[in-house]
């Protein structure tokens, strides 16, 4: 999916500023990456310790020849196998890391798992073998795709997008690897959210499906195309109108 | 010209007992050797399996292989590595060592035992025979969900092969874990109290006790989904799906710990041992072990934290309260160490490789217990990179860490430290090479269970460099197998206690007896009865 990825590198970390606050909300790749900043560096520093802790061991305990001279000589391995009060005392420090890790992490799930709003656009995304397919309710139109051709999902930049997902025959998942989201889709369940895509673009296989639904998943994708909201418009009455896409 | 000194002296070869007394033999060192012997041939067959997974995808597009051949890899590759191999021989670990390391002569119930044994054979066989059916081996994974594993999405009778071999498996797991456990409660030496426990047989005790909790569910998730795919109704609509998902998922983490513990118990022992210090911490080291456990049998909805359908926020308070008891671990691994008298021979590398190696996959535990990064990194090669790093990382250096210990008791011959040396490097630069830049693949957005990618993007480098990790591994498996044979026919007598173990079962010649103790045992005062015969002695020799 990454190519024809126009912006490769860092995302819009920061909402758009005329998107207002439900946007900034549902920019599911900005909360991620706060999240993300956050959990990472604290998980490369315990990484780091660990490892500079057993080298550091290793060498600094290592077992001495005894004929190393004095300073050398080998000395008894200490015999105190018990340290309560310190013990205690660093998972109180785990502890407190987990409490803080989960504060996060539930103050910004509240925001990603925000149901639609249903002030956007509405798509309903169907899932079957193989393919993808998306619904505009609204407007009337259906983008399809063939085997060869995966189908485009077509949103305007820095609107709410209400999705609404469901499954005909098998679990299949939506992800959009760029907006950092996922969902699944279970046959006889409907699950919403609402997506939000700061900047237009065009991502070639910027939709995958993740759960493994049989023979072909290896290739159930759709293109994602972001549209300025003007062009949008555009878009979907040429579409009413019987255009192609 | 060694011809004309003394013969070189060789360890004893043991007594040839013919198939029939292999296969049917109830000492539970014969019983746990040919379990172990089996899980670890299933291994390298899975790890096939792997290989050929990772040259496919060393380059895009598909060369070797059909979408529905690398379906079948995949599933068979994960339900080998986990019912065929982590599960059995996490459990012959134990059903050889508890008895030793507890001062007992028997195993309870070994019969049972032996049928359990036979029970894995069997399952194995049943679920790799379906290769050879017209439509191929299960291609449901190793999770199989439905309604993709039902019938009319899943017809193949190799599917059905493989719910027999699961069924199989996990029936052998628990009878195993029933018999380890009730040695444990009942064959205790005098002196030995719950307390007194050697590390490893504590990790025994947790490791059965999820067995028994957890096993139960996979095979009543399994025999439902036997009787859906032959008369259906019983996993119907989303309601089906989600109540297979709960059953699968409350045996499917808990398994994940279940090949951990013994593996963990393995590494304090080593660690113990060549620091020349006892494991630090024991009490509260057994009851972060009890929480462990307790916390992993809570966490099975963290697998389904896009499914919309579970509280999201419990399962990752419990899963992320993981890093408490994971953090203590690590705490009384490192008190060992310190001012010990560290010897870096090869199980004590493997023990620290696996320090270094399961923080990575438990970290990024942590990261992915947290429902909103999860959404993005689920089911992509993020994933992948995780528990391969506590599986492989975590189990299978575990693994090497309790076989270079263990092996000279068992077989009463040396491994070579040279080849062992070789085995690790190649290891911990093949694990590392392959599963790194999985995370990259993961976080830019490859799912899993893929046999194609698309060309021209950073994922052909990241999937090469995985390849090429994945074939070092194998080069270092080869490395290992060339060690036993050497240490097989050379035969270098290693004696009862080659490393100054601190547990029972080095207090008796290598191999151990039929009977286990020849001799009166020695007192058993605390968890490690050897170490403080030793303190003893030294108090003796230098009065403070």
């Amino acid at each position: 999916m990454a190519a024809g990825r126009p912006a490769h590198g860092r995302p819009a970390v920061s909402p758009p500023q005329r998107a207002g606050y439900f946007a900034g909300v549902a920019d599911t790749r900005h909360q991620y990456d706060v999240l993300a900043g956050l959990y990472l560096p604290i998980a490369a520093g315990v990484v780091l310790l660990v490892v500079l802790l057993v080298v550091a061991f290793a060498w600094r305990y290592r077992a001495r020849p005894a004929s190393a001279g004095a300073a050398g000589a080998d000395r008894r391995p200490s015999r105190i196998h018990r340290a309560p009060k310190t013990e205690a005392l660093y998972v109180l420090v785990l502890a407190c890391v987990a409490a803080f890790l989960l504060w996060h992490t539930f103050t910004i799930e509240g925001r990603v798992d925000h149901a639609a709003s249903g002030r956007g656009v509405h798509v309903v995304a169907t899932a079957a073998k193989w393919h993808w397919s998306f619904d505009y309710p609204r407007a009337g139109i259906v983008q399809q795709g063939t085997d060869e051709r995966p189908p485009t999902l077509v949103v305007p930049a820095g609107r709410t997008v209400d999705v609404t997902l469901r499954a005909l025959d098998v679990i299949h998942a939506f992800w959009i690897p760029e907006r950092r989201f996922k969902r699944d889709a279970t046959p006889g369940f409907v699950s919403s959210f609402s997506l939000v895509f700061p900047r237009p673009g065009f991502w070639r296989d910027g939709g995958e499906c993740s759960e493994y639904c049989g023979l072909r998943h290896t290739w159930m994708k759709f293109h994602v195309r972001v549209l300025a909201p003007a062009a949008f418009a555009r878009w979907l009455r040429a579409r009413q109108s019987g255009a192609a896409a | 010209m060694t011809a004309i000194g003394a013969p070189r002296a060789r360890a004893a070869r043991p007594p040839r007992r013919g198939l029939v007394g292999t296969l049917a033999s109830t000492d539970h060192k014969a019983l746990g050797a040919g379990i172990f012997t089996t899980a670890f041939a299933f291994f390298l067959a899975a790890g096939v399996l792997a290989l050929l997974m990772r040259f496919e995808l060393a380059r895009p597009h598909l060369q070797l292989m059909t979408l529905h051949g690398y379906n079948e890899l995949f599933t068979l590759h994960g339900s080998t590595m986990f019912y065929l191999f982590a599960t059995p021989i996490a459990l012959a670990s134990g059903v050889y060592l508890v008895p030793l390391q507890i001062g007992a002569g028997r195993l309870k119930w070994a019969r049972l035992a032996l049928a359990s044994w036979w029970m894995i054979i069997g399952g194995g066989l049943v679920m790799w025979l379906g290769f050879l059916t017209v439509q191929g081996a299960a291609d449901v994974g190793w999770y199989s969900y439905v309604p993709l594993s039902d019938a009319p999405n899943s017809p193949s009778v190799g599917t059905d092969y493989w719910i027999v071999g699961v069924i199989l498996a996990a029936a052998a797991a628990i009878a195993l874990a029933a018999c380890v456990l009730a040695t444990i409660v009942t064959e205790r030496a005098p002196g030995m109290t719950m307390l007194r426990l050697p590390v490893f047989s504590w990790t025994m005790v947790i490791t059965c006790l999820m067995v028994l909790t957890a096993f139960p569910a996979l095979i009543v998730a399994m025999g439902l989904l036997l009787a859906q795919r032959q008369f259906g109704g019983v996993y119907t609509g989303a309601a089906g799906a989600f109540d297979y998902q709960h059953l699968f998922w409350f045996f499917g983490h808990p398994v994940v710990y279940v090949v951990f513990f013994p593996f963990l118990g393995a590494v304090a022992e080593a660690i113990a041992t060549f620091s020349g210090r006892r494991w630090f911490g024991y009490r509260p080291f057994v009851l972060s072990l009890l929480l462990f456990a307790a916390l992993s049998m809570s966490v099975w909805g963290h697998h389904m934290f896009t499914t919309s359908a579970v509280e999201n926020k419990y399962f990752s308070l419990t899963s992320t309260a993981l890093l408490v008891p994971a953090g203590i671990e690590y705490f009384d691994s490192f008190a060992t160490m310190w001012r010990g008298r560290i010897r870096l021979m090869t199980p004590m590398l493997f023990a620290l490789g696996f320090l270094v190696l399961f923080v990575i996959g438990g970290t990024t535990g942590i990261f992915i217990g947290s429902p909103p990064l999860d959404y993005h990194v689920t089911d992509s090669y993020f994933i992948v990179a995780h528990f391969h790093y506590t599986l492989f990382g975590g189990s299978v250096m575990g693994l090497f860490t309790a076989i270079y210990l263990w092996w000279p008791k068992v077989t009463g011959t040396l491994l070579s430290e040279r080849l062992g040396r070789w085995h690790f490097w190649l290891t911990m630069v093949g694990m590392n090479l392959t599963f790194f830049p999985m995370f990259f693949l993961g976080w830019e957005g490859m799912p899993r269970r893929v046999a194609d990618y698309p060309p021209g993007t950073s994922w052909s480098t990241l999937n090469l460099l995985s390849s090429i990790g994945a074939a070092l591994i194998a080069v270092s498996l080869l490395v290992f197998l060339w060690n036993v044979r050497r240490s097989l026919r050379r035969r270098v007598p290693a004696g009862p206690d080659p490393w100054g173990g601190q547990t029972l079962e080095w207090a008796t010649d290598s191999p151990p007896p039929r009977e286990n103790f020849l001799g009166p045992l020695p007192p058993v005062r605390s968890f490690a009865p050897l170490q403080d015969l030793r303190e003893q002695r030294e108090q003796e020799v230098q009065p403070a």
